[in-house]
């Protein structure tokens, strides 16, 4: 039986509220027999989004990889963060060792993936340090953490976990919506959300990271207990492992497309007031790293990462660690006479890297596109059965299979003629047209009235555009902007 | 291909900056974007994008405009070369339609292009493809006896006036084609209206012209103080409703056949490229507008003006509604974008549309007014649509 009700998040824990669901865009669920002490897993429905079907998407397999030469940080790629680098070249380092410090907060560090040396560090336009390469040796050093087993976590006081996570360099797995900064030490969240998996075709699945690790992954959860009182744990249905595994944990279904499940539309759905808007979230599978770091006493540096897209050969998980080089993962596995373009972080959110670059903190995903610069004869009066369109504007409609798509943008630049197509995809119901052009006439305060700052930046609004508008692009800046003008 | 590829690559250099015709750069852009997609390749995340873009989002437009366009030119050569006493074979007709048509659609499009390169060259943007769409809308819904040069000044000031000084396409709020219609119906309403105007007589035979009667179904129904009821007027005119539903009558080019529009519309539905809800809203706004005078009508007899007691579902298929709601309603610049605001604006265009016809017989053109009216409210429905949904929203500041 379907009841519509809306949930209440205070103490979501230990008492449920229900009241009649108001918000249209979702349904919840709950189970028919509920008894006091079952935990409740809710169903959140988007319909909004758009699943992307193209080819190479990996499998579930997981290989291990050898140990790369060397690793390397990107303090360029991790957002809002000022580094202020602790090493100079040839410095010797241990895993676990500060390397640089934000110069915001001098407690925020970030550390060594790697043991070895200092090999060079690359600086970019205006001095911004682009990559601290670390050249490792045979035999690692560690630096020693405390070991902190549950008894101990039980009756930690909070102010002492913040800052066995802050030196343990893993306080910026966490992050603040809505601006994705690294959140402050000193604030209490009013909830921290865990995303499982991610709609995003081309990023690590759970079954495959928390494979034999639900125990770790379940101490995590313990420690993120300790930050927050209101934790939610969000996956996707249609795959049996973690309902299985982590039933008595998951807080949180989300149904639909991508990306229903976003921490940011996750929020967007179950928030009932403007304070809840400041939440943070982690990722499912650096909740193991915090694990790690108190069971292990050292510096968690794993990674399973994967690698996807058309021009791959092996597309598939791998066991690695952070920070290593790109060709370390496609060695091998590339099939683009180097013509490929390497796209880190995901296909709708990621970066383009050069060949020789390197993972970044955050990031698990790294595909090999086609470029596509090349001209195509009439093109926008072909059928069209191979073209990937959100639209039905092609006879790829009928096409049910997995289709090529490069990097082309299809089209050149073109005025917006409302078609209204971003707003059918946005998640969180921003106008994305009529926000846009609010921002081009400089009205901050109506874009935000729009909710510009609930944007997850998922992209898919400059995805569908047929006038080749960078939407997402031109939000995003503005968030950012507005953020930098508060700080 | 690599020929043409060829040719694009040796005259480049003439029409980029410092080449002879660098003004006409962007005419060069259109032509050679016409056969090629560039190869242009994304710079920012999201990497990938969606294969549709404008040129087929506006060329699908074209592709539902020609069932109304071959059955314009056919209609217009029967029914020239049976007002001429001429042989009425596929052929003949076929032939006589297009060389009545054929010039009106080609000065359209060279005057309409010819502003638009003008426009682009001095904001040095490319030319969009929304013309593509206009400059076959606006002959579609001309009388085709309109002289070439009022097809000129026409599409010169709906181009200019209804689009360029705002900034060109996408920042237009008026419907172009519908913008250079007005102009021409209401400067030069002996050529635009009428009974005269809607068949062209040529020919040899010209006894046969004595004969013929050549009011369209608007003319026959506007008549007033009539007693009796309109559609026994229709149908002794030889308006029945199939025939109307078919659009074997003189009439606009490209606006008589309600058929050949809903084969349209079924398309522009089905890709996505029309809002189904404007169409909708038209239908039903006719129809709910309609309605309460044919009751009346049925109960207590005649009216004094005969449109009122028309029947609804031939407000549908006469006076271009079928044409201006498919095809010129959902024009995505002019017309509201959100989803709710769509149904409103569909609607009142309908609504409107009858009551212009009934209540305003000198000017029996509704639909095309209609339109051009609830342009104007777009953007205040827009307006309201939006705060409405705001309030629901949780804010986030």
């Amino acid at each position: 039986m379907k009841w519509r009700i809306r949930m209440s998040t205070k103490g979501f824990n230990h008492k449920f509220r229900y009241e009649y669901c108001k918000i249209k865009n979702f349904i919840l669920y709950y189970p028919k027999t509920l008894r006091a002490t079952d935990r409740l897993m809710i169903e959140i429905r988007t319909r909004k989004g758009y699943d992307i079907n193209i080819v190479g998407m990996p499998s579930h397999n997981l290989e291990t990889l050898e140990k790369p030469a060397s690793v390397a940080l990107l303090p360029e790629r991790i957002p809002f963060v000022k580094p202020r680098l602790k090493v100079k070249v040839d410095d010797p380092v241990k895993v676990g060792s500060p390397v640089f410090e934000d110069k915001r907060n001098s407690q925020l560090v970030f550390l060594s993936p790697g043991g070895g040396r200092i090999a060079k560090i690359d600086y970019g336009p205006r001095r911004v340090i682009k990559e601290i390469v670390i050249a490792l040796d045979q035999d690692e050093g560690y630096e020693t953490f405390p070991l902190i087993s549950e008894a101990q976590l039980e009756g930690m006081e909070r102010k002492k976990l913040v800052k066995t996570i802050m030196t343990g360099g893993l306080w910026p797995l966490f992050r603040e919506l809505p601006f994705r900064d690294i959140p402050s030490p000193d604030v209490v969240p009013p909830s921290i959300i865990v995303s499982l998996n991610s709609r995003e075709p081309f990023q690590p699945v759970p079954e495959v990271y928390l494979n034999d690790k639900v125990d770790l992954f379940e101490f995590g959860i313990k420690i993120l207990n300790q930050l927050t009182e209101t934790l939610f744990i969000s996956s996707s249905p249609g795959n049996n492992f973690v309902p299985n595994r982590l039933n008595t944990h998951v807080t949180h279904t989300c149904e639909g497309v991508y990306p229903a499940d976003d921490p940011g539309v996750l929020l967007y759905h179950i928030k009932k007031n403007p304070d809840e808007n400041r939440s943070w979230y982690i990722n499912g599978q650096d909740v193991l790293l915090l694990a790690m770091l108190f069971k292990t006493g050292k510096y968690p540096v794993d990674r399973t990462v994967v690698l996807g897209g058309s021009l791959a050969k092996e597309k598939k998980h791998f066991q690695t660690r952070m920070g290593v080089p790109l060709n370390h993962i496609t060695k091998g596995r590339a099939d683009d006479n180097g013509t490929a373009r390497y796209v880190v972080g995901g296909i709708f959110k990621g970066y383009s890297e050069p060949e020789d670059s390197y993972m970044g903190f955050y990031e698990t995903s790294l595909l090999l596109i086609p470029e596509g610069d090349e001209k195509e004869f009439l093109g926008f009066a072909r059928p069209g059965y191979k073209k990937p369109s959100r639209s039905k504007a092609f006879l790829s409609v009928f096409n049910p299979s997995a289709l090529p798509l490069d990097c082309n943008r299809h089209g050149e630049d073109r005025a917006c003629v409302n078609c209204g197509f971003c707003a059918e995809v946005c998640p969180v119901d921003i106008l994305p047209q009529f926000t846009y052009k609010s921002i081009i006439a400089d009205e901050i305060e109506e874009a935000l009235g729009h909710g510009l700052l609930d944007c997850v930046e998922c992209g898919l609004c400059t995805y569908v555009c047929p006038s080749k508008v960078e939407l997402s692009e031109v939000l995003k800046n503005t968030k950012k902007a507005y953020y930098l003008e508060q700080l | 291909m690599r020929s043409l590829k060829d040719f694009f690559e040796s005259h480049r250099e003439h029409f980029s900056e410092g080449g002879r015709f660098e003004k006409l750069h962007p005419f060069f852009d259109a032509v050679e974007t016409l056969f090629f997609i560039p190869g242009i390749v994304t710079k920012t995340e999201p990497h990938v994008r969606d294969s549709l873009d404008l040129k087929r989002f506006m060329s699908l437009v074209i592709v539902a405009l020609i069932p109304p366009l071959f059955f314009g030119i056919y209609n217009t050569g029967y029914q020239s070369n049976l007002a001429s006493g001429l042989p009425v074979t596929f052929m003949a007709v076929s032939l006589k339609g297009l060389r009545i048509v054929l010039p009106i659609i080609i000065v359209s499009y060279a005057v309409g292009l010819a502003w638009e390169t003008l426009f682009a060259s001095i904001r040095k943007h490319s030319i969009s493809e929304g013309f593509l769409v206009t400059g076959l809308l606006f002959p579609l819904t001309l009388p085709p006896t309109i002289p070439l040069w009022q097809v000129a000044l026409g599409i010169s000031f709906g181009v200019i006036f209804g689009k360029e000084i705002f900034g060109g396409t996408g920042r237009n709020f008026l419907n172009p084609a519908l913008t250079g219609r007005a102009f021409l119906f209401f400067s030069y309403p002996m050529k635009m209206s009428g009974d005269a105007v809607w068949t062209v007589v040529s020919g040899v035979n010209n006894q046969a012209v004595d004969t013929f009667s050549g009011a369209t179904p608007l003319v026959v129904s506007a008549v007033q103080g009539s007693a009796d009821v309109i559609e026994s007027l229709l149908v002794n005119a030889g308006f029945t409703l199939p025939k109307l539903f078919y659009g074997l009558y003189p009439g606009s080019i490209g606006g008589t056949s309600a058929l050949m529009c809903l084969l349209g519309a079924l398309l522009l539905i089905f890709t996505g490229i029309a809002s189904y809800r404007i169409i909708f809203g038209g239908i039903l706004g006719v129809l709910f507008a309609a309605f309460p005078g044919y009751i009346i009508g049925l109960i207590y007899g005649g009216s004094s003006i005969p449109m009122f007691a028309l029947n609804p579902f031939y407000h549908l298929v006469m006076g271009g509604s079928a044409f201006g709601i498919t095809y010129m309603a959902t024009d995505p610049v002019s017309g509201p974008g959100m989803n709710i605001s769509r149904w409103i604006y569909g609607f009142f265009i309908g609504a409107l549309t009858v009551m212009i016809r009934i209540f305003n017989p000198a000017f029996p053109e509704g639909i095309m007014l209609a339109i051009l009216f609830m342009n104007l409210f777009s953007p205040l429905l827009d307006h309201f649509a939006i705060q409405f949904r705001l309030k629901k929203r949780v804010p986030n500041v």
